[in-house]
């Protein structure tokens, strides 16, 4: 490994860029992700930055049950993220649908089967420092060997 | 303007300035110990009441399941809303979250569970399919066959002149296994949670 190539995995370790996408949830779990920006929490003092936009992301957090609305566009938004990538869930949703999945009702949890899922954060909702928890392993385990792995 | 600039260089001069700049951390995020988690065991033994399981609004988040020679609850995360019905319904205190047992403690209050039986006697045919189903009739009267018929007085419900007749409805313990065999779903069982509070005495304290 070169020495640029260790200044790239530095580099994308150290600035995060998150792009978050609520695929039919009850708004509990995007009112958690929101406060990880609020000071207590505090996100940027890790160097992640929440953009909402999936060109410029490098981790996707995904926020929901799978709505049938959702069925190409998910895929769509994972598309258009760059490389080295990374999607995270969030809540108890997109693992099992919790609540919502049940009879008569039209999600399609879980949203692993959609999209590759690096990391999963159960809870109805997760709490900030979970969240939290999981970008920064994501962020060991993905964005730190990629180099390395990816020659 | 002049001295305002100086006064401001001479302000981010300060060695005590520029350290807090350059070195400011927020404080290490801990999660309290009283804030509901998961829940965990507490190392009581599960005697299988299965209040737990009934409590639990979230489908799929809690069973118990055999573990050698007892039970134990398991927690499914990804189901597990993080409620704490099932520690507070437990009447054995096998599981803990947070601080919930303390307040129980101190509150003095509980969740009772009781059970109702209906039967639609337009649906029922008198087969006495879930006289023999019921565990807790089996235990009482182990002579019952096919039928439904008992002289035992103390059985939950047994068959008499082709009907069904239910005598200890208190004895029910909601496992729904007479549900599971009706062939007609004449029968439906009924579980009601109530809160009870019965607050703790101040000299008892």
């Amino acid at each position: 490994m070169n020495i640029l190539q260790r200044i790239k995995n530095k580099v994308r370790s150290r600035s995060i860029h998150v792009a978050y996408v609520d695929v039919g949830s009850c708004n509990g779990c995007d009112i958690e992700v929101l406060a990880c920006l609020a000071p207590r929490y505090d996100i940027e003092q890790y160097g992640i930055f929440v953009h909402n936009n999936p060109r410029e992301a490098d981790v996707l957090l995904v926020i929901g049950a799978y709505t049938p609305g959702w069925e190409e566009k998910l895929a769509m938004v994972w598309d258009k993220i760059p490389s080295p990538k990374a999607a995270i869930t969030i809540g108890n949703c997109p693992i099992s649908g919790c609540l919502f999945d049940r009879k008569g009702s039209f999600v399609d949890p879980p949203v692993k089967k959609h999209i590759p899922i690096a990391a999963e954060v159960p809870g109805c909702p997760p709490r900030p420092t979970e969240i939290l928890q999981a970008i920064m392993s994501v962020r060991d385990s993905v964005f730190f060997d990629w180099e390395e792995e990816h020659p | 303007m002049g001295s305002s600039l100086i006064w401001y260089l001479r302000e981010f001069a300060r060695a005590e300035w520029i350290k807090k700049f350059l070195f400011a951390k927020t404080a290490p995020l801990v999660t309290p110990s009283y804030f509901r988690g998961f829940p965990e065991p507490t190392g009581k033994t599960c005697q299988h009441a299965l209040f737990c399981m009934m409590a639990c609004p979230a489908p799929g988040a809690i069973e118990v399941v055999h573990a050698g020679d007892g039970w134990i609850p398991k927690i499914h995360k990804g189901h597990c809303i993080r409620c704490g019905l099932c520690v507070e319904a437990c009447p054995n205190g096998v599981l803990k979250s947070g601080r919930i047992l303390e307040t129980l403690e101190r509150e003095g209050t509980s969740l009772l569970f009781s059970f109702r039986i209906a039967i639609d006697k337009e649906l029922c045919t008198g087969c006495g399919n879930c006289c023999t189903a019921c565990p807790v009739n089996k235990q009482v009267d182990a002579q019952m066959g096919a039928g439904g018929h008992s002289s035992n007085d103390e059985v939950i419900m047994r068959v008499q002149e082709g009907d069904i007749v239910v005598i200890h409805e208190d004895k029910c313990t909601g496992c729904k296994t007479c549900e599971m065999s009706c062939p007609n779903g004449a029968i439906r069982i009924a579980r009601i949670l109530e809160g009870y509070q019965q607050p703790v005495q101040e000299e008892l304290q």
